[in-house]
């Protein structure tokens, strides 16, 4: 008789998510979705506003990445008020990014990846946590707790705050870096650059070859891939023009400003959460694994895809070497981990080249702004993917429009079609249990997804609850954590 | 490349007053999402009203607490007392100050597809049981919460805004116990 499985993580108002897995009758997977709800509400929230209140505001949606809503408000008020903030303004930006970005890919490749890799994707939940890597890697855990401390200092030093940042504003940077700080933070830089270094060194020789075999197994997809790229061709996380590339790796580049002409978003009847495609391709839309349509993907494999080269010279050398592996396109959905340690490596690097620029530390910071009704789009390169914020004024600089699509949005269609392929690939017969669910999940961690920002659920319900439905709906069964 | 074991020495003026700190005061929740924002508002109310010691760390950390939490648990040097302030609906009166004790919260499998998902819940018990920080949770019964995005507390939870600062000041510094203005009115 044919099955329902649901992995249902515990639910919070502003966002919840479940795995609904349904099985034929030969007890095998006919499909399986991963349910999301959006932020809701929040253009409403920013109609009427003063426009150069939303870079203060979007900090807010996400605890995890408010640099990165931060920054692309800033630059979506940028294109409001029409106005191209001072180099030293977008250097301080684009550092303060980088850095951000390193906090940030630091503690999920070794926290969350980690866990799964440290100890086995198999390994009970008790020990899958912050002490049981901890244990399991004592000396690690001290190099990594050290750089995170000197990044949120960096932030600090750079922005007077590394929580809520406010330190981006439409036209620049509010606060210019004094000679006697860059000179601190460039000692802090070098040590974030050899724990970059170490972290990819130690990837690649104790966890990638022990697990190349699921790797390459699963939740295997092909798709397209978005990611930004400078003029020309180098990989940026901060700036520069979108490029759109299909799955055998042909591409277009277009300005940010211009997505409207070649995304369009999708809706099922059984998500809240909309799934962008590329309309540009000209092939509709489908998740079907074995011929998708339209689907592409973003985050750190898309970004390292799309890019031709890039312009650090430990991490172009990192890049090759992936490319001689995989090649490009790399399809492989757990090569997520692998790119984000290149793009440490390449912010590490980054964060050097910006406080060696003698602009860096220019008084000239920002420019003014004068209201007027306008649209303005901002796109800046989240840890997650690309994110776009998109706002309308009227005469007064008020907010009459605001649309975002954040990375996870983006990866709405290929999470879906990787948590089917990964359910297909272990569940046959009827026959599961909690390792194949974990594995299940594993195949969506790998695009750090975004469920909608804001959760810190505190009163530790159940989280992982499977109920088991017959083909009528009736409950069979529950298991739970 | 450097050898990795430079980076043990650790400069305790570089860690954050999270960390050094023997009392640390969190105010949580998102303030976009109506009476999700109590805890960021008493750490307002307590600044605005109280004179906080230089012992005492008190942060408004919004949705950021994982990242503080993780940083924590995993930290040398930590703090003796942490208080986490927080909504949460638990089938009680709207308003309701009530404590939590983590160490009564079943270990569970909470979603960790990302750092957005973290279980706060597990970090609060790794930190009280193998960390050995006090750890208490100070929670306020919210209201409805808000299907979209409004700010805003209900009347019934921004009344409680006060009691629980009073609460938090007369548990971890009541030496500071007057309010700021009746000092004020004492001195000026």
């Amino acid at each position: 008789m044919a099955k329902t499985l649901v992995i249902q993580p515990v639910t919070r108002i502003e966002g919840h998510a479940k795995v609904t897995i349904q099985l034929n009758d030969a007890g095998n997977v006919d499909t399986a979705r991963v349910n999301v709800i959006e932020l809701r509400g929040f253009e409403k929230f920013c109609v009427g506003r003063p426009v150069e209140d939303l870079p203060r505001i979007m900090p807010r949606i996400c605890g995890v990445c408010p640099w990165s809503h931060h920054l692309a408000s800033a630059k979506a008020c940028d294109a409001v008020f029409g106005v191209d903030p001072p180099p030293a303004g977008k250097k301080l930006r684009e550092l303060c990014n980088s850095i951000a970005y390193m906090e940030e890919h630091i503690l999920h490749f070794y926290f969350l990846a980690g866990a799964d890799f440290l100890l086995g994707p198999d390994a009970d939940y008790s020990i899958r946590n912050v002490i049981g890597v901890l244990q399991a890697a004592p000396d690690i855990a001290r190099k990594v707790v050290k750089v995170r401390h000197m990044c949120a200092h960096m932030l600090e030093v750079l922005a007077g705050k590394a929580i809520h940042p406010q330190a981006a504003v439409p036209g620049g940077f509010s606060k210019p870096l004094a000679p006697a700080e860059r000179d601190q933070l460039r000692k802090n830089a070098d040590d974030a650059l050899e724990l970059a270094k170490f972290s990819i060194a130690f990837a690649k020789e104790n966890v990638f070859p022990k697990y190349l075999d699921v790797v390459k197994s699963l939740g295997v997809i092909t798709t397209g891939f978005l990611g930004t790229v400078k003029e020309n061709g180098a990989l940026n996380l901060y700036d520069g023009k979108l490029r759109l590339m299909t799955p055998k790796g042909a591409y277009e580049d277009f300005p940010y400003d211009r997505y409207t002409d070649f995304i369009s978003e999708h809706i099922e009847s059984w998500s809240y959460l909309k799934f962008p495609y590329a309309k540009q391709w000209g092939e509709g839309f489908s998740m079907d694994v074995e011929n998708p349509k339209g689907v592409y993907r973003t985050n750190t494999l898309a970004r390292i895809n799309v890019c031709d080269f890039i312009d650090t010279p430990l991490a172009q050398a990192e890049l090759e070497e992936f490319r001689a592996k995989f090649g490009r396109p790399a399809q492989l959905t757990l090569l997520y981990h692998w790119a984000r340690l290149i793009e440490l490596l390449y912010n590490a690097e980054n964060t050097i080249r910006l406080l060696d620029d003698p602009e860096i530390t220019s008084t000239e910071t920002r420019v003014k702004c004068t209201p007027r009704a306008a649209r303005g789009v901002g796109c800046t390169e989240a840890p997650r993917g690309t994110l776009i914020h998109d706002y309308t004024t009227d005469a007064d600089g008020m907010v009459t429009n605001v649309n975002l699509i954040v990375g996870t949005t983006h990866n709405n269609a290929p999470i879906n079609m990787s948590v089917t392929q990964a359910a297909k690939s272990l569940i046959h017969d009827g026959k599961y249990d909690q390792g194949v669910l974990n594995t299940v999940e594993m195949s969506i961690r790998a695009y750090d997804p975004c469920f909608s920002c804001a959760t810190h659920r505190l009163d530790g319900k159940l989280s992982v609850k499977l109920d088991i439905l017959d083909a009528d709906g009736k409950l069979m069964g529950t298991l739970a954590n | 490349m450097r050898e990795i074991d430079q980076f043990d020495e650790l400069d305790q003026s570089d860690l954050p007053d999270f960390c050094r700190k023997p009392t640390v005061v969190l105010g949580v929740g998102n303030i976009l999402f109506g009476d999700d924002g109590f805890g960021c508002a008493v750490v307002d109310y307590v600044e605005a009203h109280y004179r906080v010691p230089e012992t005492v760390c008190l942060l408004d950390v919004g949705t950021s607490v994982r990242k503080l939490l993780f940083t924590l648990c995993l930290s040398s040097a930590r703090p003796e007392r942490l208080l986490i302030l927080d909504a949460i609906d638990a089938g009680r009166n709207p308003g309701e100050i009530f404590e939590i004790n983590p160490a009564e919260i079943p270990p569970v499998k909470l979603d960790d597809f990302s750092m957005h998902q973290l279980p706060t819940s597990n970090l609060l018990r790794e930190l009280q049981e193998t960390c050995r920080v006090e750890v208490r949770v100070l929670a306020c019964q919210t209201g409805p919460l808000p299907e979209e995005v409004s700010q805003g507390l209900s009347p019934a939870v921004s009344d409680a805004v006060p009691q629980a600062a009073e609460w938090l000041v007369g548990e971890y510094f009541p030496s500071s116990r007057a309010p700021r203005g009746d000092l004020c009115q004492t001195t000026c």
